[in-house]
Formats: C-alpha cells, structure tokens, sequence
C-alpha cells in the first residue's frame, strides 16, 4: 500500500482517493467422509483504490484493482487511467470520511493456535458428534481466516483492523435401510469452543435423522410456522435493507420514515443495525470507506424509525451524521413463550432450501426440506412442503420469542411465529 | 484485446517453482489467472465506471502420491527455493491427521503445450462510449414513461487470461464475454423491477441487442404492477429458455458433478445407465458444448474443454468431474474443474447446462393447455442432490386458458417437487435453442462461477406456489 499511496500523492488533478486493502492469511482443510482430500493455505492481498477528481461542480471517481504483482509503472497507468475515467462522470459531491487513526481486533481466542493445529482440533470436534448409529459427516470443509483489513484515504483515514474467522460448512448425513438422507450445516464463529462445534453438530445430524423419518402433508393446511434465527434475520435484513441510504437515493425503497409496516395486532419489530455483535465475523469498529461506525435504529415497534448506510449516500440524503455501512443486525425479542406457542398446532422450520422474500410483490414463501410438526405433545418431523403467505399480513400479525440468541451477524429473537401460513 | 502479458512473462516463474516443488511432490501444477471486468453503469442520478470481478494471481496445487495440496499468493517471482520452502511450511498438516489423509491414484501429466485464444472487440469501444450507452439506455428508459422511478443501464465486459504449467504441460488461454442490462424501477400503485439482459462475446452485439430491448422493459413493468400472486397448485407449464436453464441447472446440474458422488452426496451416483426423464429429454453441459459465459479452452486444473452428455434420451449416462474427484473415482476428468478465483479451491462445477431442442412448435405446446401458465425469467433456484427436491423461483408467468396466452400476469412464481417427477412430466420439447448466459452460480452457499443455462421451450406438470 505503501507505494500506491506515494504515488495518489503525487498524482497531479486528483481531489481525492481512498485505499481499501485486505491481508488474508489462510488455512484449509477439506474431507470427504472422515477422510483429508485436500490441504489448502493462501498468502494473499486484495487492494482497491478510488480516485475522485472534482470538476464542473461535480465530482467523479473510479475504483480499480491492484495487484501484488505490478509494478510501480504498472500501478501509477492504472491511477491515470482511473482519472480520466472519474473525468467522464458527473455525480453529486460528497466529502471522504474525515481523518481518524485506530488500529483494533475483533475479540477472539483463534490467534492462541497454530493453524494447522487449529485445523486438527476443529476436525476433532466436528467428529466426535458422529456417534449417531446410521449418522455420517459426508463431507466437512474447514476455513481459518486471519485478515487484516486497512483504509486509507486522502483526509488522513488511516484504520486497521484484525479478524480471526472460522467457516466450517459440514454435511450431516443419515441413512437407513431404505434412503440417505443430508443436511447443509455452515457454522462461522471467531471463538473457538470445541464443545460448542460438536454440540451444533450433533444437533444438526439427529434432524438428519428425523428427515429420514418425516413425511409430506397428504393435504394443503393452513398453519401457524415458527422461523429459526437463520430465517428470521433474512427477513429482518430484507426489512431493514429498505433502510438502507442507497435504496433511497436510488427510488428503490418501499418505505419512507414513519410508516407503519405492522399494522395489526402482533409483535411489533425493533430493528437497530449494529457495528458489532459478539461472536460475529462481520462485526466492525470501521466500514470500507473508513468512516466510524455507529448504531443505528432504523424500525421501532413497527414503524420504520431511522436509515442507514455509506456516507456517500448518507450525505446525498442531507444526513448529518451518516452511520456507515453497518453489517449486523439486532432485532428485539418479543413476548412469545414456548407455552403459548403450543396453545395451537404449528410447523417448526428447520431446514429450508432458501427463504423466498420478495417486498415488491408482497410475498415469502419457500421450500422447507425439514420441519417438525407440533400439535399438542404430538412432533412429527415433516419434509418436501412449501409455504407462502402474502408479507403484509404475517407482519401484521407475527409473534417474536422472548429468547434471544447470535446467529452469524444477527442477534435477535430464537423463533419468530408466522401466523396462518398456507403449506402445501 | 489478447492474451496477458503480465502472465506470459511469468512462465519461467512458473517452470522454476514447478521443478523445485517436484522434489517434494508426486504432480505439481500452476494455474496463472489475469481475469479482468470492468463494469460501466448509469442511473438517473448518478454514473459510474469500476473494476469489477478481477483477479491476478497463482494457486499451485500438489499431490503427494496421497492426497492434494494448495497454495494460492499474489505472486510468484523471486527465489524459488524460498518460496517452495514457505508453501511446504504452510501446507504442513498436525500429526494428528497424518493417519486420516485420503489415498488416490496417481495424477496423470499428459504432455501438451497450446496457446489458446479468441479475440475480442472490447478495445473497440472507449470508456467514454460505453458510459455513453449505459446513460442512453438509462435516459430512454425513463422518457417512455412518467411511473419510471428510476432507470440503469450496464454494460460490463469480462476478458480471461489463464496459464496453466505443469512437469509435461503448458497451456494458455485468452476468452472474452459481455453483457449487458437494462432495468427500470416502476411504480404504478405498486413497485416493480422489470429487466433485460443480454450476453455475447461480442460486445457491439450486446449494445446493439440491449438497445433494442427497451420497448420490452417497459412493457413487462407495465404487466408486472398488475401481476398477481398464483394460486398454488399443480400446473401444466411451458417454460421459456431461461426456466428451462434453471430446471436443467438446480434440477440435475448439481446433482451429477461428481465431487458429490465421492461424498455419497448425490443420488444421481446410483442411477447412472437407468431412466431419470422423459425419453424425449437430452441434456448436455461442457465449456464446449455451446458458446456462451463458461466457454473455455482447459479448465482450471488444466483439462480440455468438453461436451458432456448428462442424459441421452432420458437415460442418465455421464457426470461432471475435476481432477480431484476423478482421481478418486478412476475416472477422466471431464473439464468441468472450477474456481471461484486463484484463492479458492477447485470443485466440479456445471458450465454451459442445456436441455437439446426437440421437434415441437412452441405454438403447438401452448395450444395444448387448457389450464396453466407459461414460465419467464430466472429468478433463483436451489438444489438438493442427495434427495433430488428442487426450488426455483421465476420472476412472472402468463396463464394460459384454453390454449392461449392471456393477459394475466403472476408474480413471483416457486416451482418446487421432487426432480424425476419433474424431468419424467416433460411431455413436449420445442425445436427453437437459446443459451443464456448471465448466471452465477454457488457451491452450497459459496464459490461462485459464471455459468450459462437454457435449451428450448418445455411443456412439464409441476408443483407451483
């Protein structure tokens, strides 16, 4: 980064630039079965630079890669010819992130291990949860991630920051006399706790289990269906990306501040974006232009309460103090109880091929490869349904649990009940 | 626009580190990537030009008579010795998981040395042209109608060059391809988006074709702001090329690469050289079986371009396979290993996916509906090929009643079921073809590859919501 910041500050015309880089320093493991396939580390940077030149009351500006690779004469081409590119265009002016140093880590115990160390103790934990009889991991992919990710830019940014990261994405197998049958597991986290990992497993390859055994509905019902975590920060995202400073700008946003997006007689939905939420890969004290983060609410009981996003599109919008791109997503827990929930039949959703969610058309639905069927004491694992229901009017009536959990980048309620869903 | 020059003064580089990791391994090879995008886009508010999906870099990928090993880094130049040290150092496995390493056979290292390449016209057009067109098709697009929110126009090409050296092989390529986009944002009382998109490998066929597009856009935003939700059931349904793609890529694609199969994670394993579609059904994916996005010369473990046939007459008959998974089940390699970038792993991945056209006339297999709809435009899909249960969703559909289109738009529309049941309903095959190519496509959740898919119109019963 070095030379290419030299060389920004010598390039004549410029009224700006801004450096993004990412050090990533991984190791990789890949089995199929029990077995190591593949062994894999990367040594690599990813850099981008923006340039911004100011001219006829507008500005311009262009982003292009660099390489390790190239040289000087390579890079300083790459920079003229991103201003002549910046030249062409005429968007409204807007000021880089004032200048601020820091130099953070996201809280993690990873960086006490060795990688390949790591690696081993990671493959032992996702293994001993294979105890099930009939119960197989069929393929397990482990990635431990060291990135430092660094800004820079022309105002005197100059932020770093360290992430420890673990993906694993596991299959969770189980088979019997008559089918096999599998789950997709992808479990991120940034402390390593191998009792936890085996725990997540294990649960995962019992619900293996009870797909084998689950059966289709013999006709189409009407039901109450209770979303996971998983689910329900799609659909706060979905909800919240309506929030967002660039929807708004570019006309693409459903609703504007205060608008009621519940109107009915349910939980109502408090959404803040959040910098940081603990155990969390996606948490950040900075975002990539290196403006400082801050928590923002943007839907409260109901109503959409606040926006959110990149300073560019944040003082498009005339807001005084942008947030910055925030990535996690915190939702308020609600009043549900699992006695309540009980109260009426209802489908659990366990694993769904993908939650469909359309705003513009009012819709989520989705095919739901496992689920459990509550009636009374009664569960029955079910498979191969799909539901769909209009948005509009689960919003209005849904019910958010009053336990909490952290799933990937979202912290929020552990189930949330859609009321009256059709399932077919 | 031709092959990198930063690559080919790379293949001493690349020689030099191959022979000093082959005193440590079995098979060693190199694959150089120099892809570059940039992607020209303009709105009503605002315009931009930016490097898109680039990449430059190396992965070496070794195996030690056992198992496999990578390594990917930004560069390669300097003391060879070093660095073949430093890969070794950081590929080093606990001792704990010295005893579970896979044993495969050995890589074969065929002896070839080709420059492959196609050129392209993209250095025809200057930035300023291209940003040009993209403002046009954003300004066009908004005169035609007050209920325009807003209006983009893109234009994005994509150039690939790739060296890949091994022992016994050096081989090289340069591709291209284009697309291009023309969206608007509608409100009429309610808010839609309604597209076009397009993809050649030459880029004055995108403008020109994206350009001629702008009529349609409007038109389907127009139908889409009355659209309605389906009432779901179980439909007589004709698809258009682009659901056609997706039944073929999310409905079998998946389930027969092959790297699924040495996971037991695909049950197309067991029923290869037994009925899986109807008898009129032939499906074929390959870098070389049609050009579109994911034509290339070798793949990215440096095997040639194929055409696969996936079914020959509804009979399961061939998989997919990269180097990896082929070792492991004895077979040949198909070409169809992939990357997501230089830092990623290489996996089985589909590449250009397609139904064959059969002897039909589209207007025949409408006529032949009572009751039904007419599917359009991909939306998403999602795969499931241990259990063969499929998703997809398609941006709108138009019924059909007593044999003719209507005016009754719905939106959007989730197909789902089991996929035999699905492939074993395709009652009639239209004889027109089209491959589109714009897709992405992920493994699980992740690595994600340019794919094209489509084929002709087909006439199937299946589940929709």
């Amino acid at each position: 980064m070095k030379n290419l910041k030299a060389i920004l500050d010598k390039t004549q015309g410029l009224s700006g630039y801004r450096i993004t880089e990412s050090a990533t320093a991984s190791y990789e493991l890949f089995f199929v079965h029990r077995k190591l396939e593949t062994v894999r580390s990367t040594d690599t940077v990813s850099c981008d630079a923006t340039v911004y030149v100011e001219h006829d009351g507008k500005v311009g500006d262009s982003t292009f890669h660099v390489y390790q690779s190239m040289s000087d004469e390579d890079i300083a081409a790459k920079v003229e010819a991103a201003k002549n590119r910046a030249l062409l265009m005429f968007n409204e002016p807007y000021k880089l992130a004032p200048g601020g140093t820091l130099e953070a880590e996201i809280p993690t115990n990873l960086d006490k291990y060795a990688p390949e160390e790591l690696g081993s103790m990671i493959a032992d934990a996702v293994f001993a949860a294979d105890t099930l009889p009939g119960g197989s991991i069929n393929a397990l992919e482990i990635f431990i991630y060291r990135t430092v990710f660094h800004v820079v830019n022309s105002r005197g940014v100059d932020k770093k920051q360290t992430v420890h990261r673990v993906m694993i994405e596991a299959i969770p197998t189980f088979t019997d006399e008559k089918q096999s049958v599998e789950l997709y597991e992808d479990y991120r986290f940034t402390n390593f706790d191998p009792a936890k990992i085996t725990a997540e497993i294990s649960e995962k390859l019992k619900e293996a289990a009870d797909r084998v055994t689950a059966q289709k509905l013999d006709k189409e019902m009407e039901i109450n269906v209770v979303l996971r975590p998983e689910e329900i920060g799609e659909l706060a995202y979905e909800l919240a990306w309506d929030c967002n400073y660039q929807t708004i700008y570019s006309h693409a946003n459903l609703h504007t501040v205060g608008d009621d997006i519940q109107q009915g007689s349910g939980d109502k939905l408090t959404i803040t974006m959040k910098a940081v939420v603990p155990g969390s890969e996606r948490s950040s004290y900075f975002d990539g232009d290196g403006s400082t983060l801050r928590d923002t609410q943007v839907i409260k009981d109901g109503v959409v309460s606040g926006s959110f996003g990149s300073i560019r599109f944040g003082q498009y919008l005339g807001i005084e103090e942008p947030s910055g791109a925030l990535g996690c997503l915190r939702l308020e827990p609600g009043t549900l109880t699992d006695e309540e929930l009980k109260a009426e039949p209802y489908i659990e959703c366990v694993s769904m091929s993908g939650m469909q969610l359309d705003t513009y058309n009012d819709y989520i639905g989705g095919e739901i490869r496992l689920a459990y069927l509550h009636d009374g004491d009664s569960v029955k694992p079910i498979t191969g349904i799909s539901m769909s229901a209009k948005l509009s009017e689960v919003l209005a009536t849904l019910r958010l649990h009053e336990k909490t959990d952290i799933r990937n980048a979202f912290d929020g309620p552990v189930k949330l009940l859609l009321k009256k869903v059709k399932v077919l | 626009m031709s092959f990198s020059k930063f690559l080919d003064s790379m293949r001493d580089d690349c020689r030099g580190l191959v022979k000093e990791l082959s005193k440590s391994f079995d098979y060693v090879s190199i694959l150089g990537t120099d892809v570059r995008s940039t992607v020209f886009r303009a709105d009503k508010n605002m315009s931009d030009i930016r490097d898109s999906e680039g990449e430059c870099g190396f992965v070496v990928k070794m195996h030690s008579g056992r198992s496999f090993y990578e390594y990917s880094c930004g560069d390669i130049k300097g003391d060879k010795k070093a660095l073949a040290e430093k890969i070794l150092k950081n590929v080093k496995i606990a001792g704990t998981l010295t005893d579970r390493q896979i044993e495969t056979a050995k890589v074969s290292d065929v002896p070839m040395k080709q420059d492959f390449s196609i050129e392209t016209d993209f250095d025809d057009f200057s930035d300023e042209y291209l940003l040009g067109v993209c403002k046009k098709i954003s300004d066009e697009l908004s005169k035609k109608d007050e209920k325009v929110l807003n209006a983009v126009g893109v234009m994005s090409p994509y150039s690939v060059s790739k060296l890949f050296v091994t022992e016994n092989r050096e081989l090289s390529q340069y591709y291209g391809w284009a697309n291009g986009y023309a969206l608007v944002i509608y409100n009429d009382g309610r808010m839609v988006e309604a597209r076009h998109v397009e993809g050649s490998a030459k880029l004055a066929e995108v403008i020109e074709k994206t350009n001629a597009s702008l009529d349609g856009v409007i038109d389907l935003a127009r139908h889409l702001v009355k659209a309605t939700p389906i009432k779901p059931g179980v439909y007589d349904v004709i698809t258009d090329s682009s659901i056609t793609g997706l039944i073929a890529h999310e409905a079998f694609g998946h389930g027969v690469e092959m790297d699924q199969f040495v996971k037991d994670r695909a049950l197309a394993k067991y029923y290869v050289g037994k009925y899986v579609a109807s008898p009129i059904t032939n499906m074929h994916d390959g870098a070389a079986a049609t050009r579109s996005v994911a034509s290339y010369f070798f793949d990215d473990d440096g095997v040639l371009a194929h055409d696969t046939q996936i079914i020959k007459d509804g009979i399961l008959v061939a998989g997919l396979s990269d180097l990896a998974s082929a070792t492991q089940l004895g077979t040949e390699p198909t070409g169809n290993g992939r990357r997501d970038n230089f830092s990623r792993k290489s996996y089985s991945r589909m590449t250009n996916t397609f139904f064959s056209p059969g002897k039909d006339k589209l207007a025949d297999m409408i006529k032949s509906i009572k009751h039904g709809y007419m599917l359009f435009e991909t939306n998403n899909g999602m795969e499931d090929p241990k259990n063969w249960q499929i998703q997809c969703t398609a941006e709108y559909g138009i019924e059909i009643v007593d044999g003719k289109l209507t005016e009754n738009y719905v939106s959007p529309v989730v197909m789902s079921g089991s996929v035999p049941e699905l492939l074993k309903s395709i009652s009639m095959i239209s004889d027109n073809f089209e491959v589109i190519g714009a897709g992405h496509c992920g493994k699980g959740y992740k690595e994600w590859v340019r794919v094209s898919d489509g084929g002709p119109n087909l006439k199937v019963r299946v589940k929709l919501g």
